[in-house]
């Protein structure tokens, strides 16, 4: 039953985070049901309608609050046309003005909601047009589904939204994500920019922006079903923690051929470097600026994707690298056309094969880290350092700034790295146990110098996405303005301190902190004397060049992070407010 | 029917090879011990599979997860405390549900054969046995027809080639005996069983599958050879012209073997690893993940586990080298007879090389005599000769 299947496939895209949840079926009629509140508690209220096609939605309120009437999906005031939809309505007040005036009657505080009284508004019995017509109305994004009663497929439409048709058996399916249908198919269709389709269960037809049909052949899917299940741990997030050594690996593999190959990214005249990202992406590319500038001796600047988007954008024209997990987060792939536009080179470092950046930019390096449930970016994130790490080992030996001996001194460094990663893992007991001294507090302080600055950003950052505790993370220099005022008895700090041309000016850091009671949490390169006897505790990493010492203090840091989360209770796959992958703006 | 893995202990005795993993997830022909034992079970069309693990148990839980690439469906049941193989299979008792069922070793390296002739020949309480050359080491059975009169562990004077492999078909019944014991200290299956042989009818099925038990550091590499014994030829990564390979070999994704090596099958090697030039690799070798073997190197007969990286101009027989260990040029690891000391037992053994544990860095020139067992961690300067054995993160000057 269409109900089923649809009930399953929300369920896998559970962990992009929702606050309702709705099911459309076409059974003898439209039949509707929406409320707001968690799957496992909607699911048993749902009755189980005997219809063969449906569609449904979890929402995550940017228009109009979380709520019953605000859940999709939204039916017209016939009751005969149903729709769902992903994205922004820009000029939805005028148009539900406009329709408000005509006569319709609007149940919801939604954007999405003028969509169907447009599709109303339009109908003529061909409900693919009628979907054509009424998006030729509206400014925005969109991922949209709508069927009407007694049709016998759905239409579908997509701008800068991810939409995909999975291809089964005599039966095909539509989403957002292809999670969605991993278990019933593992061939899909991606939709593609401007394009729309008419869906059936024996058939699918794909047309582009001017209407005329597309031919596309299924791509398959290598991930499977049981990649995104958790197969025995307490967690989404600690698997893929301890995936991270395998993850590496699998992002190296065949790369390091590319340092002198240059088949992802050929010869080409570079004369700055430019990283744009958001979130967790944004501090790999914090990374990458101080590997690419060591390596390559380029200028390298990093800029939010939201700020990027909208800056004015100068007379230079720098390498442009675009770094997003999904493929999909809204901002950077706005960042990414704006990048064109001005004529840059465009890389785009993301994970997900046949994402939406990868069609918009000139090359991309995939980070093959597999899937990542659990809404705090983990594996992604140390695949992307490890991305950085092989796009300044190209820019140096493209440019001649580092010779083949270093190259090879890194790549094989690079090659022992997931040894290094397990011999952090090993010490997770200890770090569990450490990690008593930050449960209680209010805020927390994250000090880090040079390289591990932005480590410590993310470190920051993972504790406030899942345990709920203020962190901050800076620069160890700032301290004298600002927040050394902060540290008292009660705020403690977590300073990393790795064995660079720093580390004298860390350890001085780290003194100042201890001489205002705080304490403190040292993380360092094991054995290292100096460092445990000016901290209250702390945990030692592996020896690595201190260029690659972000991969092993972030997993540390990932771990600091669970285990606080695990002791406060929180829940950890599924931060309140946060979604997994951004694709509104 | 449901089959139950014991995969909770460490196995002590292979230290320091299990210091980050159980025994059971010690790789030999590069995969796991316990995923020879989900295969044979599979094969034979048991694949609702309960594992009970305990000790590290990340490792295998990562590595099987639902079992669903391996054609199974996996559950897992936890025993926080080493408390024995009894104490496991009680655990795993409620997930029962009243049927018949296998149990097996999770760290014994078993073939399909073993589980076949089980389903076909149980008989209630069946126990699988085993000829050996060496039972004194093992559990010895004594048995009149098929029925079993005796059960010894690792005897101390000869009473029988037969042993025990720890493969049992259990009649439901049984499982509640189990359940029904107080667990204070360490209880084993068998010491269970011997204690209730007079009582019970118990019977044996003979088999001429393969089974062999890895219980001290030298034996891994006959368990690894007899996993590499038929694999067949598969490259995935790339050999660059002027390379010889011979016999079965199996290069992973992303590995680069470079000009003038010689390699001679079974070999198997794992993915993004960096071999040569002009490398020597014989029969019987495994080589795990992001492995780098500089030029002008000689490995026979040696598990060389992943990420390590072995230094130009070295000589490496029949050893066990553990995950990321690094040597610079010129380490020697001859194999000969010797005789070692473990468990306050003297062995004497014949061609054997060394034993590294993991993450231990070796400088240049440096030479490790047959049977040393070097512990994890350690850190063994130039030039240096190494023999005994080292404890964890030792520094050798």
């Amino acid at each position: 039953m269409a109900v089923d299947i649809l009930l399953d496939g929300l369920k896998r895209l559970e962990y992009r985070g929702y606050d309702s949840v709705g099911v459309a079926i076409a059974s003898e009629g439209l039949k509707v049901f929406k409320d707001k509140g968690e799957m496992s508690k909607i699911e048993p209220l749902i009755p189980r309608w005997n219809g063969q096609m449906g569609i449904g939605h979890t929402r995550w309120a940017t228009c109009g609050r979380p709520s019953k009437e605000n859940a999709h999906p939204f039916v017209d005031c016939t009751g005969r046309i149903a729709l769902v939809h992903n994205g922004i309505i820009e000029n939805h007040l005028e148009l539900r003005k406009q329709l408000e005036e005509e006569g319709h009657t609007f149940t919801s505080e939604t954007d999405t909601e003028v969509l169907v009284h447009l599709m109303e508004h339009y109908y003529d019995g061909d409900a693919h047009a009628t979907l054509r017509a009424a998006l030729s109305r509206v400014k925005g994004s969109y991922a949209v589904a709508a069927m009407v009663e007694g049709d016998g497929h759905i239409v579908v439409a997509r701008k800068e939204n991810p939409l995909v048709i999975g291809v089964g058996v005599g039966e095909n399916m539509v989403a957002s994500d292809v999670t969605a249908v991993l278990g019933l198919t593992n061939k899909v269709v991606y939709i593609q920019e401007g394009e729309s389709a008419i869906v059936s269960a024996d058939g699918i037809s794909i047309f582009d922006a001017q209407g005329s049909t597309v031919d596309r052949q299924p791509t398959p899917i290598t991930w499977t079903v049981e990649d995104a299940e958790k197969g025995g741990f307490e967690h989404f997030m600690l698997k893929e923690i301890y995936e991270q050594p395998a993850a590496i690996h699998n992002s190296l593999l065949g790369s390091l051929d590319e340092i002198y190959a240059g088949a992802v990214i050929p010869d080409i005249d570079v004369s700055s470097v430019k990283l744009v990202a958001c979130g967790t992406s944004y501090h790999a590319a914090m990374v990458g600026k101080y590997v690419i500038e060591d390596l390559a001796r380029l200028p390298t600047t990093v800029e939010l994707a939201s700020e990027y988007r909208y800056s004015p954008g100068t007379g230079e024209c720098p390498f442009t690298v675009l770094l997003t997990q999904s493929g999909e987060t809204a901002d950077t792939l706005a960042a990414a056309r704006e990048a064109r536009r001005r004529g840059c080179r465009t890389l785009a470092v993301t994970n997900v094969v046949g994402s939406t950046i990868s069609r918009e930019v000139d090359h991309v390096f995939y980070t093959n880290a597999g899937p990542e449930i659990g809404v705090a970016a983990t594996k992604t994130f140390t695949t992307q350092l490890i991305a950085m790490y092989l796009l300044g080992l190209r820019l140096g030996a493209m440019r001649q700034t580092i010779d083949r001996t270093k190259v090879r001194h890194l790549s094989t460094e690079l090659r022992s790295m997931p040894r290094y990663v397990s011999g952090v893992l090993d010490r997770a007991s200890q770090i569990e146990e450490v990690v008593e001294m930050l449960v209680d507090a209010r805020d927390i302080f994250y000090l880090g110098r040079n390289i591990n600055y932005p480590t410590m950003l993310e470190g920051a950052l993972k504790l406030k996405e899942i345990s709920y505790i203020h962190a901050e993370g800076y620069a160890a220099g700032e301290l004298k303005h600002g927040p050394l005022a902060l540290l008292d008895a009660s705020t403690p700090v977590v300073a990393a301190c790795v064995n660079d041309h720093t580390r004298e000016k860390m350890l001085g850091n780290i003194s100042e902190v201890a001489a205002r009671d705080s304490p403190v949490l040292g993380i360092g390169v094991e054995g290292d004397r100096e460092l445990a006897a000016i901290t209250d505790a702390m945990i030692g990493v592996p020896r690595v060049p201190p260029i690659l010492s972000p991969v092993p203090l972030t997993v540390v840091l990932q771990l600091i992070a669970y285990y606080v989360a695990k002791k406060k209770g929180c829940s950890i796959d599924k931060p309140r407010n946060l979604a997994k992958s951004v694709t509104v703006e | 029917m449901k089959a139950v893995i014991l995969a909770a202990g460490e196995g002590t005795r292979l230290r320091p090879f299990t210091m980050s993993r159980p025994k059971s997830m010690i790789p030999v022909g590069n995969r796991p011990i316990l995923e020879y034992i989900v295969e044979a079970l599979v094969s034979n069309g048991v694949k609702d599979i309960i594992m009970v693990v305990g000790y590290r148990k990340d490792t295998i839980m990562l590595h099987f997860q639902d079992g669903k690439r391996f054609g199974a469906s996996i559950e897992y049941v936890v025993q926080d405390k080493p408390l024995g193989t009894a104490h496991a299979l009680a655990l795993a008792g409620p997930l029962l549900d009243g049927k018949p069922f296998i149990t097996v070793a999770g760290d014994n390296m078993i073939d399909s054969r073993l589980i076949a002739d089980l389903l076909e020949k149980r008989n209630g309480l069946t126990m699988v046995v085993a000829e050996s050359d060496n039972p004194s080491k093992y559990g010895v059975v004594e048995i009149e027809g098929d029925r079993i009169v005796g059960l010894v562990e690792k005897p101390e004077c000869m009473i029988g080639n037969i042993i025990n492999t720890g493969i049992y078909h259990f009649p439901y019944q049984m499982i509640e005996m189990f359940m029904s014991q107080t667990f204070g200290k360490e209880l084993g299956i068998t010491q269970l069983l011997s204690k209730a042989i007079p009582e019970m009818d118990m019977r044996v099925v003979k088999s001429k599958g393969q089974w062999n038990d890895a219980v001290y550091p030298w034996d891994l590499v006959n368990v690894n050879a007899q996993a590499l014994d038929d694999i067949s030829q598969g490259i995935m990564g790339t050999v660059e012209p002027g390379v010889t390979l011979k016999g079965p070999v199996n290069v992973g994704a992303g590995t680069r073997i470079r000009s003038g090596c010689y390699i001679e099958g079974p070999v198997t090697i794992g993915e993004g690893c960096d071999i040569g030039p002009n490398v020597v690799i014989h029969p019987s070798t495994s080589i795990g993940n992001g492995v780098q073997i500089e030029p002008f190197s000689y490995i026979a007969h040696c598990l060389i586990m992943s990420n390590v990286i072995i230094g130009s101009h070295s000589h490496i027989s029949r050893s066990v080298i553990g995950d990321g260990v690094r040597s610079k040029a010129g380490l020697f690891i001859p194999s000969d007879s010797c005789i070692v000391r473990a468990d306050r037992e003297v062995f004497q053994l014949f061609d054997v090389g060394a034993h590294v544990g993991q993450d231990t860095v070796i400088g240049s020139r440096v030479v490790i005599s047959p049977g040393t067992v070097v512990g994890a961690g350690c850190r063994i300067n130039d030039g240096v000769r190494v023999s005994g054995n080292l404890e964890n993160k030792c520094v050798v000057v």
